[in-house]
């Protein structure tokens, strides 16, 4: 009878030390330039002093616009996150990155925002994120690796048609063909809008037959054949910014086959995409269409794009 | 008794019998051979790289002519689309369909044949494909 007897239940004890914890709050693959963002919980009991410092080492140090956050945040009740400052705002020195506490404070939250600079291209980074208490205790905790990716985004490039119309994928950029005109090697793409309801916004090689660049005079020099692959409903979330949990990372663009590829994508529609391959098989890419203007003739891009050699 | 032992007999000759009737028959691709005769396409579907259609409107299917003629959108890659029949209940189609199929020889269309579910009877069609201009 005794072992059916239940327990009472008492609130648990703290452990009565500084504690730590991490998660990390970006999904996806870690791009060059974009932020990798953590939060980073510490707290003690009041009775064994305050917080004195936090800080974060990473392996690779991170570009300047990294930084720890020196407010710790609470969620009010319209869903609003609000900042409560707890001491001045982070120091980057070398690897690590520290915020010194102002306020006395036993339990804290900051976000971390790694900042991937171009030495990490290609490699992993590792963390360790390190509180201190006004008693001498420390608790750390460590993150990663973490591999940081070897392509590039740009996101939301406006193309014009008969304006800002040569997409290069080499720069990641749309030039007019004034600019096109000086830099013909690095014009890949022409977007180009045309009233026939099964032409509209299409994005065509320069190269392709000259049936499908109606009206379009190309700048001397711009002819390269891309090769293209239609995709329809891969929605990188990177790129698209939408709801879809779907992410294209190097091993896509090593993997992808550009055997069945065109050199032309004719009616394109919003959130549709392009698999892109440069001429000379330097760069793969994937194009993803964010909107389409019909009056303005005017199409937004995003570009991921992979180094192949 | 000796009744009995004749009604016995023929009840498990009877049984014999069953279990040595031929099992259902099977073709070469182990697909059920039935009775059924007909033999028809009776949808056609044509799909692109990013497998949207790129059919302008529904395909023309003539069963007695034989032909499927299908309009294409202005700029489509016909070297690489995906045909996709719908075929009569039970019947089969030869060549099989794989994967991406070349259309681009407008001159010469493709031929694929529907084989009926009794596997007696093989009609050819071919896939005349037009690009809207």
């Amino acid at each position: 009878m005794g072992a059916c007897k239940e327990k009472d239940y008492a609130i648990p004890e703290a452990k009565g030390v500084l504690q730590n914890d991490v998660i990390k709050r970006s999904l996806g693959p870690n791009l060059v330039g974009q932020k990798i963002e953590f939060a980073y919980a510490m707290a003690l009991p009041a009775d064994k002093g305050k917080i004195v410092s936090a800080q974060v080492e990473a392996s690779i140090a991170g570009a300047p616009t990294t930084f720890l956050e020196h407010r710790s945040f609470y969620t009010n009740s319209s869903g609003v996150d609000v900042g409560i400052d707890i001491g001045s705002p982070s120091v980057n020195k070398d690897n690590l990155t520290t915020v010194d506490f102002t306020k006395d404070t036993m339990a804290a939250t900051l976000r971390y925002n790694y900042v991937a600079p171009e030495e990490a291209r290609g490699k992993a980074v590792k963390f360790t994120f390190t509180a201190k208490s006004s008693s001498g205790e420390t608790a750390t905790y460590s993150m990663g690796p973490y591999n940081i990716s070897k392509m590039d985004m740009k996101l939301d490039l406006r193309a014009v048609d008969n304006a800002a119309c040569y997409i290069s994928i080499e720069d990641m950029a749309v030039y007019t063909a004034a600019q096109a005109a000086t830099m013909p090697g690095k014009i890949d793409l022409v977007y180009i809008y045309r009233t026939p309801t099964n032409y509209l916004h299409s994005i065509v090689s320069p190269g392709s037959d000259p049936q499908y660049l109606p009206g379009v005079t190309l700048p001397a020099g711009v002819n390269k054949l891309t090769k293209l692959v239609r995709a329809w409903a891969l929605r990188d979330q990177q790129l698209a910014r939408l709801q879809f949990g779907v992410f294209i990372d190097d091993v896509d663009f090593e993997k992808k086959g550009f055997e069945d590829a065109a050199d032309l994508a004719l009616n394109l529609k919003a959130e549709a995409g392009l698999w892109v391959e440069t001429a000379d098989g330097k760069y793969r890419a994937y194009v993803f269409i964010n909107s389409v203007t019909n009056n303005t003739k005017t199409a937004v891009i995003s570009i991921k794009r992979y180094t192949m050699k | 008794m000796k009744k009995y032992i004749i009604t016995a007999l023929v009840l498990l000759a009877a049984f014999a019998w069953i279990s040595c009737k031929k099992e259902n028959p099977v073709d070469e691709d182990g697909l059920l051979i039935t009775s059924r005769a007909e033999c028809y396409v009776s949808n056609f579907e044509l799909l692109g790289a990013d497998f949207q259609t790129v059919r302008t409107k529904n395909a023309v299917i003539d069963t007695t002519a034989c032909t499927i003629k299908v309009e294409v959108f202005f700029g489509t890659d016909l070297k690489n689309l995906w045909p996709q029949f719908s075929l009569v209940t039970d019947a089969k189609l030869d060549p099989k369909v794989t994967g991406k199929v070349d259309f681009s020889d407008l001159a010469n269309p493709k031929e694929y044949a529907v084989v009926s579910g009794n596997r007696q009877v093989r009609k050819t069609y071919k896939i005349f494909i037009t690009v809207k201009p």
